[in-house]
C-alpha cells in the first residue's frame, strides 16, 4: 500500500510533437481508488503505462510510496496491471496465471498454492483453477485477471479500461465487485476508463485529462457539480451538460426573449478578459418546465422525448433564437416522466436558481460566480 | 511483389481453418427427401474438390511410390521396358549401397550433422533475432525485414564464389562447420523472417505483463513468448531443415572427401559407364523417407503453424 506521485510527468512518444501525457501531477493518496477518464486517445493508458514502467518518462518524475520509480524496470516496482485484453497466458492454467508473479518471485510453492486458492474463493474461480484461459467465458477471464492481480499482493493496482470487454450487464456488474474488492482490500489503485459513468461510480476521485492534459482531478460529486472548465462540464454526466453561448449586455446574459442576471464577480471577470459573451450552461435536471410569460424563461420545441420509466428527458431546439451559434443545438432537460411533453409541442423552460455554470468563451474555464 | 515486405500475417484461430470455414456442412439430407438445388450444388462442389485432391495426391505420390517400389527391384525389373507391378523385392540396391568403398554411411552422417545443426542454430538464432525485428519500433524495420528476406531469395549462384573465396581463407572448405555456416546463409535470413512472423502473432500485452509480475526481458521470452510460438519454432526447424537436407549446389562445391552429403552421393552414381537406377533410387528413398517421417511426426504443429495465428487462443 503506497502513495503514487506523479509530478510534471511527461511522454513524447518519438515522432510526434505534441506530448501524449504533458506535464501530469497527481498525489494519489494512499489506498485510494483513483480514476484517470477521458475520451480515446487523451493519455489515459500512456500515463498507466508509465506508472507501470511500460513507456519511458521523458519528462519529471513519478515517486511510488517513498521510492523514485522513473527510471525503474517494471518488475522492480511491486505494482500489478490488469490489462483490457486480459493478457492471460494462453498455455497455462488458471491456476499457473494466477501463480505466475509468485513462482517469478521463487515463493514457496505452499504458498503460492495457499494464496492462488484464497484469490479463487474471492473471485468464485475455484472450480477453475485446473482451466486454459480458452475455455472460460469473457467474466470468468476477466476475473482471472483480476485474480492474478490479487495474488501478488502488490503496492498499486493498475488497470487499463479491465471491464470494455465484456457486455454492458456484466460491466455493471463487475464493477461495483471491483469497487468492493478494492475497498477490502484497500490497495491504491489507479484505473483507466473512457466512460464517465464508470469514473463516477468507481471512483475516490477522478481525474479528468483532455489532449495528454490533466482538467480536473475530484470527488465524482465535486467533479459534476463544480466542473473546472467547459470541457470537464460537458464530459462528466450523462445525458451531458447543456453548454451554449449567449450575448452579455450589461450585467445579465440575453436568452433569447429574457435574461439572466450575473454576479458582479462574473461580470468583473469577464470585463478582464474583456468578452461580450458567456457560455452558459445548465445540467438536464438543473431546470423546470414553467408557463408561458414566466420570467427568466426561454422557448424550445421538443424534438424527441426519451421515457426511461423512472426518468424522462426532453430533447428540443431553441425555439425563436436568432444567434447562429445556438441555432440547431440541442437542449436537454429532465420532465416529469408521468406527464412528459410531446413530440413537437413547444414548451418553456426556466433554469432554477443556483443552477447555472457560467464559463469563459476565451478559455473554457469556470467563471466566479 | 510489393517492396516493402512484411511478414505473413492471418490472425485466423486454429478451429477455423481456411478450408473448414468454406467446407459445405456434411450431413447429407435424410434419404428419400428432395434435394434442394442448394445441396445439389454443394455436392457437386464437394465432387470437384475430391476429384481436384485425388489428381493432386497422384501427381505427387506417383514418382515417389514408383521410386520406392524400384528400390526394391533388382537390376532388370527396373530397366524392363514394361512397368513391373509385381515383383519379389530384393535389399540388394540398398545392402549395395552399404558396402564396398563407396559406403553410403558417412555421406548420411554428413548430411544429418549438416543439415540438423544448421537448421537448429538457425531457430535459435532466427528466434532471438526474429523477436526483436518483431518488437523493435524503429525507423525502417519493414525494410530491414525485406533486406534480410531479400537475402535468403539471392540465387544461390551469386553466393556461391564470394563464400568459397572466404571459406578457402579460413579454411572451412571440406569441413561439416563450412557446410553449416553455408546452409545458414539461407536458413538464417529464412528463419528470422519467418519467426518474426510468429512473434508479431503474440499480442505485446502478454510480455508486458510478464514483465510486471517480476520477470526480466530473458524470462518473460523464455516462460511466455517462446512457448506459445511452438509450433513456429517447429515448423521453421522442419523447413529449414528440409532445405539444407535437399542442398546440392553448396554441398558440391564446398564439400570434400571428408564432408560430402546424400546428394553428392547420388549424384556420383551417375556416372560416365551409366547409371545404376536401382541404387540411384535407393538413395532417393533414404533421402526422402525421414523428412516425410519427420514432417508427419510434426504434422499437428506445421498446420497451425503454416497458417499461423492460433496463438492467443482468443
Ligand atoms: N507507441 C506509440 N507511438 C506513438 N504515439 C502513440 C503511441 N501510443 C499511443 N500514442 C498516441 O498517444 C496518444 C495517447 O494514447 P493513449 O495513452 O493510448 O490514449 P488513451 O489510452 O487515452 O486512449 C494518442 O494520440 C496516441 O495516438
Ligand atoms: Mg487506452
Amino acid at each position: 500500500m503506497s502513495r503514487v506521485l506523479y509530478d510534471e510527468a511527461t511522454r513524447v512518444y518519438p515522432g510526434t510533437e505534441r506530448p501524449a501525457v504533458d506535464a501530469l501531477d497527481l498525489d494519489i493518496h494512499d489506498g485510494e481508488f483513483l480514476v484517470l477518464v477521458g475520451p480515446s486517445g487523451c493519455g489515459k493508458s500512456t500515463s498507466l503505462r508509465m506508472l507501470a514502467g511500460l513507456e519511458r518518462v521523458d519528462g519529471g518524475r513519478i515517486a511510488i510510496g517513498d521510492r523514485d520509480v522513473t527510471h525503474l524496470a517494471p518488475r522492480d516496482r511491486d505494482i500489478a496491471m490488469v490489462f483490457q485484453n486480459y493478457a492471460l497466458y494462453p498455455h497455462m492454467s488458471v491456476a499457473d496465471n494466477m501463480g505466475f508473479a509468485l513462482r517469478v518471485m521463487k515463493a514457496p510453492k505452499e504458498e503460492i498454492d495457499r494464496r492462488v486458492k484464497e484469490a479463487a474463493g474471492l473471485l468464485d474461480l475455484t472450480e477453475f483453477l485446473d482451466r486454459k484461459p480458452k475455455a472460460l467465458s469473457g467474466g470468468q477471464r476477466q476475473r482471472v485477471a483480476m485474480g492474478r492481480a490479487i495474488v501478488r499482493e502488490p503496492k498499486v493496482f493498475l488497470m487499463d479500461e479491465p471491464l470494455s470487454n465484456l457486455d454492458a450487464k456484466l460491466r455493471v456488474q463487475t464493477r461495483t465487485q471491483i469497487a468492493a474488492l478494492q475497498r477490502r482490500l484497500g490497495v491504491t489503485t489507479v484505473y483507466v476508463t473512457h466512460d464517465q459513468v464508470e469514473a463516477m461510480t468507481m471512483g475516490d476521485r477522478v481525474a479528468v485529462l483532455k489532449d495528454g492534459v490533466l482538467q480536473q482531478v475530484d470527488t465524482p460529486l465535486r467533479l459534476y457539480q463544480h466542473p473546472a472548465n467547459v470541457f470537464v462540464a460537458g464530459f462528466i454526466g450523462s445525458p451531458s451538460m447543456n453548454l451554449a453561448e449567449y450575448p452579455v449586455e450589461g450585467d445579465e446574459a440575453v436568452l433569447d426573449d429574457t435574461r439572466v442576471r450575473l454576479s458582479r464577480e462574473t461580470i468583473q471577470a469577464l470585463k478582464e478578459e474583456g468578452g461580450d459573451r458567456v457560455i452558459l450552461g445548465f445540467r438536464p435536471e438543473g431546470v423546470e418546465v414553467v408557463g408561458e410569460g414566466t420570467p427568466g424563461s426561454f422557448p424550445v420545441t421538443v424534438t424527441v422525448v426519451e421515457e426511461l420509466g423512472s426518468d424522462a428527458f426532453l430533447y428540443g431546439q431553441y425555439a425563436d433564437t436568432t444567434d447562429p451559434v445556438r441555432l440547431g443545438q440541442t437542449v436537454i432537460a429532465r420532465v416529469d416522466p408521468n406527464m412528459p411533453p410531446a413530440k413537437g409541442e413547444r414548451v418553456r423552460l426556466r433554469i432554477l436558481p443556483g443552477k447555472e455554470r457560467l464559463f469563459s468563451v476565451v478559455s473554457g474555464r469556470r467563471l466566479p460566480a | 511483389m510489393s517492396t516493402s515486405m512484411t511478414p505473413p500475417a492471418s490472425p485466423m484461430p486454429p478451429e477455423t481453418l481456411p478450408g473448414e470455414a468454406t467446407r459445405p456442412p456434411v450431413t447429407a439430407a435424410p434419404r428419400g427427401e428432395a434435394q434442394s438445388p442448394l445441396e445439389d450444388s454443394s455436392r457437386r462442389t464437394r465432387w470437384l474438390v475430391t476429384l481436384l485432391i485425388v489428381v493432386a495426391l497422384l501427381w505427387t505420390l506417383v514418382p515417389l511410390v514408383w521410386m520406392l517400389m524400384s528400390s526394391f527391384k533388382n537390376a532388370e525389373a527396373v530397366t524392363a521396358a514394361t512397368p513391373q507391378f509385381f515383383f519379389s523385392p530384393t535389399l540388394d540396391n540398398y545392402r549395395n549401397l552399404f558396402s564396398g568403398a563407396n559406403n553410403l554411411g558417412p555421406y548420411i552422417v554428413h548430411s544429418v550433422l549438416a543439415a540438423g545443426i544448421s537448421a537448429l542454430l538457425a531457430v535459435g538464432l532466427g528466434a532471438l533475432a526474429g523477436y526483436g525485428l518483431a518488437r523493435t519500433h524503429m525507423r525502417g524495420k519493414k525494410h530491414l525485414a525485406f533486406w534480410i528476406i531479400s537475402t535468403r531469395m539471392a540465387p544461390i549462384a551469386a553466393v556461391v564464389v564470394p563464400l568459397f573465396l572466404i571459406f578457402r581463407g579460413l579454411g572451412l572448405i571440406d569441413s561439416i562447420p563450412g557446410l553449416i555456416l553455408a546452409y545458414l546463409t539461407f536458413n538464417l535470413p529464412f528463419a528470422i523472417w519467418l519467426m518474426s512472423a510468429f512473434f508479431a502473432e503474440v499480442p505485446s500485452s502478454l510480455e508486458e505483463s510478464a514483465l510486471v509480475a517480476g520477470c526480466s526481458r530473458w524470462q518473460a521470452f523464455w516462460m511466455v513468448i517462446l512457448p506459445l510460438t511452438k509450433s513456429g519454432l517447429v515448423t521453421t526447424f522442419i523447413l529449414c531443415l528440409v532445405f539444407a537436407w535437399n542442398d546440392y549446389a553448396f554441398a558440391v562445391v564446398f564439400s570434400g572427401p571428408s564432408s560430402q552429403t546424400l546428394p553428392i552421393a547420388a549424384s556420383q552414381l551417375v556416372t560416365q559407364t551409366g547409371i545404376d537406377w536401382g541404387q540411384l533410387t535407393a538413395i532417393g528413398t533414404i533421402v526422402v523417407v525421414p523428412m516425410m517421417l519427420a514432417g508427419l511426426a510434426v504434422r499437428r504443429w506445421l498446420v497451425t503453424g503454416l497458417t499461423l495465428g492460433a496463438i492467443t487462443g482468443e
